[in-house]
């Protein structure tokens, strides 16, 4: 057919969807453009390159044509077609539809008036090496800072498991808690009947075993979901560690959610960045990184070259001048610096050594640009004071 | 009904440019259209006026600038409560689809008048029980009331009205014959580039509409909730997830386990940038007939979203520029993820895997889709898979529930 374009014929001056445009002098009547579509889709699955991928072992007719005033009774929906092999596909690929997930929605503690503090159970320096251990490689906790990690393994509960038998979690049941095993060994069984069913056959098969250090049920962090599996005891005296989904997201959300403010209304404070809008500002504040600096470090040294811009979440920091023996300026938490960095690539005027241990937020040039564009067309909004020259000791003279 | 309507706009919403289709944008408010404005306050009350406001629907639609829409008088009664209407307004042809806590029903109207007998919808039908079972109370309301917003843009399925009995909650929706993306695109295993350049292309208007001119971030982007209309244009529906974020991030992890970005699996807060994601995962799902992370456990499509770059297979061969947006809108992180860099929605229109793409042609519905659905009559609705009649016992919506949980419903 006419005008089809493949990979490999695009880039043509053609239109990029087969130059079928409907504008201009083709404009159409009301049943032209039905009629002559239609046409041009059987003639399409006749003749065009697009065979090969519309090609339904089982029907030899057309594709997607010809049921206009046919006879469409024989025609199911488009789905009810059956494949008859999945060449080039994946193997098990489920080709049904996936239906939506979704948790309960929860909103940040500091957004509502409730004030949650997540639970603190004590634990064994031991016991939290062990934890940190089982836990902090699982995708769930890997990229978690350490304020998150210490909640995390403060709100782990202990359940005791006492006897030999005990179903944990059963398979098809909702799930709302994550184990990790703290003694003892659990057997995992699996009914292909998707659910555990009465009978002494009813567990189904044994997968696998459990053993200290290990844990199960990470999806009821994400959601409440079908359990996929039943866990049991396989000893008297076990001990677990629990976790549950809401205790778990609150963590992380309030804690990101609070982060996130923090960074905004210090972003709000940096004349550099005072023509940013709301969301150039929460844009930034969503891009910014962490990073935690032991005291007496050099975090930017005057001379070199300036690349990042940075605020000081916590600790203190000060500003030393060379010739000059004591510091120019002290920083402490909401300050920032260096962000004269974004603007130009003149060197740093000055070095900030942490004073005790810090954080810093920090984003480089290269981030802000790309988040929001070349730096001097927001400068040019409005005209950057040049008051703050003479506040931030780090701007070239 | 969306096939009459689509016909007619074929006819007389196309010609010439975008800015000959609409009215002159600064002009004042006509006062047949502050009439329309006051009208428009007042709510159909009665079942008849609730009729009659649906059967006016179907004259109603043809694409406005996005910058319109909202404006629009003519959208702006779309997507109100009707107090008078109730389910017995409408006669049940045929479930279309289900849902966890929803089906979705082709509809006509009950004794219609004569000239509406032709005229079809798509009644969405969702159980209180369920909804409060399920904890998507805030979702629901979210749903209707951001359906209620983007009214009248081309790709999105409009959201004619709302209502609620005791049990139940009711959206009314245009009805597009074509039925799912995901059901040609099972047929026929995988799109060749064009047919998926056409809907990526439809999409990237959906979500630059969405996020740029609403706030709102859709979370659940994938083939089965595209539909086609007669004309074999996208219709994007299912918003039980959409949310208006303004500058904010969200917490609630939802979406479609093969389409969840890594920031919602981690937990870390998202915005409108996981929509972008997704359409990476959908267009190479539209080009090898399957998501690129996969797996029957979802914990083990879950660890490979957050660490695994994203593969192509041999066969078929995909383009190096439709590699290269899949691998843009894939990316883990954010701040370099195509859709969420500086330009947003324009930036991703001017990359090369788009490469000639008029985008006033595509909003102004100029290319033809793809795939014409077989579309035979208004009310059609082979496209459609058949579902499973509605289990007969149901649990009971009872008084405590309502005393508890009716307040949160009563915006529909």
């Amino acid at each position: 057919m006419s005008g089809n374009t493949f990979p490999g014929r695009r880039g043509t001056n053609s239109n990029p969807f087969s130059g079928s445009t409907l504008s201009g002098e083709s404009e159409q009547t009301s049943l032209g453009p039905i009629s002559k579509v239609m046409e041009e889709e059987e003639n399409d699955t006749v003749t065009s390159p697009a065979t090969a991928s519309f090609n339904f072992a089982g029907k030899g007719s057309s594709t997607f044509g010809s049921p206009f005033g046919g006879d469409a009774s024989g025609q199911g929906p488009p789905s009810s077609f059956k494949q008859s092999s999945t060449d080039g596909f994946p193997a098990h690929y489920g080709m049904g539809r996936r239906t939506s997930v979704s948790a309960e929605s929860l909103n940040p503690t500091a957004s509502s008036n409730d004030n949650w503090t997540p639970p603190f159970h004590r634990k064994t320096p031991d016991q939290i090496t062990r934890l940190k251990k089982s836990i902090f490689n699982n995708f769930l906790f890997s990229h978690l800072d350490d304020e998150q990690s210490s909640q995390i393994l403060g709100a782990l509960v202990e359940k005791p498991i006492p006897a030999k038998g005990i179903k944990v979690i059963t398979q098809g049941d909702q799930g709302d808690f994550f184990y990790v095993v703290e003694k003892g060994i659990f057997e995992i069984y699996v009914n292909p009947a998707g659910s555990l069913q009465p009978g002494p056959d009813g567990l189904g098969k044994k997968v696998a075993t459990i053993e200290p250090g290990g844990s199960f049920g990470e999806l009821a962090l994400m959601y409440n979901a079908p359990r996929a599996a039943t866990v049991m005891s396989a000893e008297p005296g076990c001990l677990l560690w629990a976790l549950d989904r809401i205790t778990f997201r609150r963590i992380l959300m309030d804690s990101t959610f609070q982060r996130r403010r923090l960074y905004e209304s210090f972003l709000e404070e940096v004349p550099l960045l005072s023509t940013l809008t709301k969301y150039e500002r929460s844009k930034i504040a969503d891009a910014l990184e962490t990073q935690k600096y032991p005291a007496g470090t050099t975090i930017i040294q005057e001379g070199d070259v300036g690349e990042a811009f940075y605020l000081l979440e916590s600790g203190e920091a000060e500003v030393y001048k060379k010739g000059t023996p004591n510091p120019v300026k002290h920083y402490t938490k909401g300050d920032y610096f260096g962000e004269l960095a974004l603007l130009n690539d003149a060197p740093r005027a000055a070095s900030v050594v942490s004073k005790t241990e810090v954080k810093v937020a920090t984003l480089g040039k290269d981030g802000f640009q790309r988040l929001l564009g070349p730096v001097e067309s927001i400068m040019r909004r409005t005209k950057y004071e040049p008051g703050v020259e003479v506040i931030d000791p780090l701007h070239k003279k | 009904m969306a096939a009459t309507a689509l016909l007619q706009t074929t006819t007389t919403g196309r010609v010439g440019g975008p800015s000959s289709t609409t009215p002159s944008q600064n002009a004042p408010p006509t006062a047949e259209q502050k009439d329309k404005d006051n009208m428009a306050a007042a709510q159909p009350q009665t079942a008849e006026e609730g009729k009659q406001f649906v059967a006016r629907y179907s004259d109603q639609q043809h694409p406005l600038p996005p910058s319109e829409i909202q404006q629009d008088p003519r959208n702006k009664d779309l997507g109100r409560t009707s107090r008078g209407l109730s389910v017995r307004d409408f006669e049940l042809v045929r479930t279309l689809g289900t849902g966890t806590f929803a089906r979705v029903w082709l509809v006509r109207l009950a004794n219609p008048a004569e000239e509406d007998q032709e005229k079809v919808y798509a009644l969405k039908v969702l159980r209180k029980v369920e909804v409060i079972k399920l904890k998507q109370v805030d979702h629901v309301n979210h749903e209707r009331s951001v359906l209620a917003d983007v009214a009248g843009h081309p790709f999105i399925t409009t959201l004619i009205t709302s209502f609620s009995d005791h049990d139940s909650l009711y959206m009314l929706l245009d009805y597009c014959p074509g039925g799912e993306v995901f059901s040609y695109l099972r047929k026929a295993k995988r799109f060749d580039e064009h047919t998926a350049r056409f809907y990526a292309a439809e999409i990237v208007l959906i979500l630059e509409f969405l996020h740029e001119s609403e706030g709102v971030a859709y979370r659940d982007l994938k083939p089965e909730n595209l539909l086609l209309d007669a004309e074999g244009h996208i219709k994007l529906v299912d918003f039980g997830f959409a949310k208006r974020l303004g500058n904010r991030e969200t917490y609630t992890l939802c979406g479609t386990p093969e389409y969840l970005a890594p920031e919602v699996i981690q937990s870390m807060g998202h915005t409108t940038a996981v929509d972008w994601w997704a359409l990476g995962i959908l267009i190479y799902e539209f080009l090898t007939g399957y998501p690129p992370f996969w797996n029957s456990n979802p914990i083990e499509i879950y660890k490979q979203i957050v660490s695994k770059p994203v593969l192509f297979p041999t066969e078929p061969a995909i383009s190096p520029e439709a590699k290269d947006i899949i691998r843009q809108f894939c990316t883990v992180d954010r701040s370099h993820r195509l859709g969420n860099i500086s330009g947003r929605a324009e930036r991703v229109k001017s990359h090369p895997f788009f490469r000639g793409v008029y985008w006033d042609d595509v909003y102004y519905r100029k290319y033809r889709g793809p795939i014409i659905p077989p579309v035979r009559y208004p009310g059609d609705a082979q496209c459609f898979d058949q579902y499973p009649d509605e289990k007969a016992e149901r649990e009971p919506y009872d008084d405590a529930m309502k005393k508890q949980w009716d307040d949160h419903f009563k915006d529909f």
